[in-house]
């Protein structure tokens, strides 16, 4: 039991708690801008998927993990395109066009991957982010490690976070931006481009969507796997619910999955006897337990996932 | 349902089915491969001989249990993705009775199915109380009982129920697996899903049950209003739809697999709600689309192996068939096509004296 006690122990948790809550993190930022425009898109895990893969490809022939990670965007924001088209264009019920984009972009990454790689029985490596510290900053005792020696991704996602905050709660864009999400009627008598808003939502959670994907083939690892979203975009979809919409507590809600996460990859090495299966319930459950415990009926924008007729007066 | 609106709800899968071969044919053209002849191979594979076709119903028959599990919660209004989840907790289920009570005969296969389906319920009903009881949201319940479901699977085959080096379960009795139907080489448990959908048709169409479920599904404030428990009704959605996937759990055991290892169940949750998508929710249509998704699972492995084409082309033409299904749905939807349709069906019921 000692080995739980440690300081390295903690040390070591807190860091990868630091390092798992950030694609969760990017993923949830992506749709909190989603929703925030009226769109529940429940797609994220396909996005995250085509993110990875594309991002990791590119990665492992430029050998550019930038290059990479600005495919992954661009992968999102390709797939997100046509969720967007048949959602806000077609008014296509939203929850089903966000699991029609589940089925299909899983499907894509797999079909490239197989194409692009002929034996994916052993994995192939890519191109890694290496971490950046900061200087002064990541010489700091115990915390400096943990909170200073990242890839530059990881403080990309918590300035965006605070640009975030502001964005949604200080400027008129952002204002009328969440104006969309909540009474789009009363938004486009105003002057608001509804449709175009929801469009530059659909742009920017794709992308976001599709970075959270990239870093976890480009910075967590610098492997593909199929499957190795694992269920992560829903849980960026509980972080939004359970963060009620905002950026802070949406920060929160990642770093407790990322803690979980984080958890169960630190006690399946200090304690290999335990099944490594019951481990890796851990976060799911957390996320079961965290919903049961503080999730609430609808606290989010009004008019989310419903369809905007723009001709219909 | 008017006629016009009749047969453009029945065309849309169709052309949609067409489209999405379509271009799954130009993707193998550029892989520079023939697409008439892989098409050619992958329909080979699937019927080219009575074995072989056994196998593609084999295949598509947990596909319908999936199918129908979805279809029957979104009848509802409930997005169960969970039918994974309960679809493996059944065969979990099954296997442990199988393993660990001794069951032999027709009778321990008849214990077996009922515990598989009765787990299935139960696992279904968790994001049924979640949902009415704290209002959340059921899809993402439900998937995160999914993980939990085939983590807690590889816990049972690499752990307690494991056989020798391998992490996989023994196999189970001879006796309970179940036998092929007279004169064919298809277990008779796919018999059992077709009998299945028409038994659901029958219950969402024609009974007063079923019409309080469309009736929740279609608007749960109108239908609180004419006092149907509301609530109730949603969470026996959810013990139902659970219930079917465990069903088919224990049957693709039972039938198919005889045992439990890695990649048990694996897409088959996903594969169901497009299905159940793709068939516009209904019953027999999913077990016509499962069918349809059969034939591409089984075609596209012989089309691998005979001309190097991945079998993930299927995957993606499966994927593009629910775009365009639920696209089309959207279209018909359209403010702009409805007065078409209106316009069409008024030139057409002039003559007669109809009101439109």
């Amino acid at each position: 039991m000692s080995a739980f006690l440690d300081s390295n122990f903690i040390q070591q948790l807190l860091l990868s708690t630091v390092r798992m809550a950030t694609p969760i993190l990017f993923v949830a930022l992506a749709e909190l801008y989603s929703e925030r425009a009226g769109l529940v898109n429940i797609g994220l895990d396909g996005l995250m998927t085509f993110g990875a893969f594309m991002g990791f490809l590119v990665g492992y022939h430029t050998n550019n993990p930038w290059l990479g990670m600005l495919t992954g965007a661009a992968a999102g924001v390709a797939m997100n395109m046509i969720y967007a088209f048949f959602t806000v264009s077609m008014c296509a019920e939203q929850i089903v066009y966000g699991m029609a984009i589940n089925i299909l972009a899983p499907a894509l990454a797999t079909f490239f991957n197989r194409i692009s790689f002929s034996d994916t029985s052993i994995s192939i490596e890519g191109v890694r982010m290496s971490p950046v510290a900061i200087p002064g900053l990541s010489k700091i005792p115990f915390i400096g490690e943990i909170l200073f020696d990242h890839p530059p991704m990881v403080y990309a996602v918590y300035a965006l976070l605070i640009f975030t905050a502001v964005f949604f709660n200080k400027t008129k864009p952002g204002l009328n931006y969440k104006a969309v999400g909540e009474f789009p009627r009363a938004a486009e008598t105003l002057g608001i481009r509804v449709i175009r808003t929801k469009y530059i939502a659909s742009v920017i959670c794709g992308a976001l969507a599709g970075v959270g994907g990239a870093y976890l083939t480009i910075c967590s690892t610098n492997t593909f796997s199929e499957g190795i979203v694992a269920g992560r975009g829903f849980i960026a979809l509980s972080a939004v619910i359970f963060g009620r919409w905002s950026s802070g507590g949406v920060m929160l809600a990642c770093l407790l999955f990322g803690f979980c996460d984080a958890l169960q990859i630190r006690l399946q090495i200090v304690s290999p006897s335990t099944p490594y299966q019951l481990l890796q319930m851990i976060p799911y459950v957390a996320t079961l337990l965290a919903l049961l415990f503080f999730g609430i009926r609808r606290s989010g924008p009004k008019a989310n996932g419903q369809p905007y007729f723009r001709e219909e007066r | 349902m008017r006629k016009t609106e009749k047969i453009v709800a029945l065309l849309i899968p169709v052309l949609s089915i067409l489209i999405a071969f379509i271009i799954g044919g130009i993707i193998i053209a550029c892989l520079g491969k023939s697409p008439i002849a892989a098409y050619q191979k992958l329909f080979d594979g699937a019927f080219g001989t009575s074995t072989k076709f056994a196998q593609t119903l084999e295949i598509a028959c947990p596909l319908i249990f999936t199918g129908l599990c979805a279809a029957f919660a979104y009848k509802c209004g409930v997005f169960n993705l969970g039918g994974e989840g309960q679809f493996i907790i059944g065969a979990v289920t099954s296997i442990a009775a199988c393993l660990l009570l001794g069951l032999k005969g027709p009778g321990g296969v008849f214990v077996s199915l009922v515990l598989g389906m009765l787990a299935g319920a139960v696992w279904g009903a968790i994001p049924g109380i979640m949902k009415v009881t704290r209002g959340l949201n059921e899809m993402i319940t439900s998937i995160m009982l999914n993980y939990v479901a085939t983590l807690f699977m590889g816990y049972v085959y690499t752990n307690l129920l494991r056989e020798g080096s391998t992490p996989q379960t023994p196999a189970i009795d001879e006796s309970l697996k179940l036998a092929d139907l007279p004169g064919t080489k298809t277990h008779w448990g796919f018999l059992l899903a077709v009998l299945l959908a028409v038994f659901l048709t029958y219950v969402i169409y024609r009974t007063s049950f079923g019409f309080q479920i469309r009736a929740v599904g279609m608007n749960p404030t109108a239908a609180r209003f004419n006092g149907f428990r509301v609530k109730k009704l949603i969470l026996l959605s959810f013990i139902i739809s659970g219930a079917i996937a465990g069903l088919g759990g224990s049957i693709e055991l039972q039938g198919k697999q005889f045992r439990l290892m890695n990649g048990f169940g694996q897409g088959f949750g996903f594969d169901g709600v497009a299905i159940a998508l793709i068939a516009q929710l209904n019953p027999i249509g999913a077990a016509l689309v499962a069918f349809l998704f059969g034939v591409l699972r089984k075609g596209s492995s012989s089309m691998q192996t005979s001309m190097k084409i991945p079998s993930s082309v299927a995957s993606i033409i499966q994927a593009l068939i629910i775009i365009f299904a639920v696209g089309g749905s959207a279209l018909i939807r359209q403010p702009g096509f409805q007065k078409m349709l209106n316009r069409h069906h008024d030139r057409s019921t002039e003559g007669k004296g109809a009101q439109a």
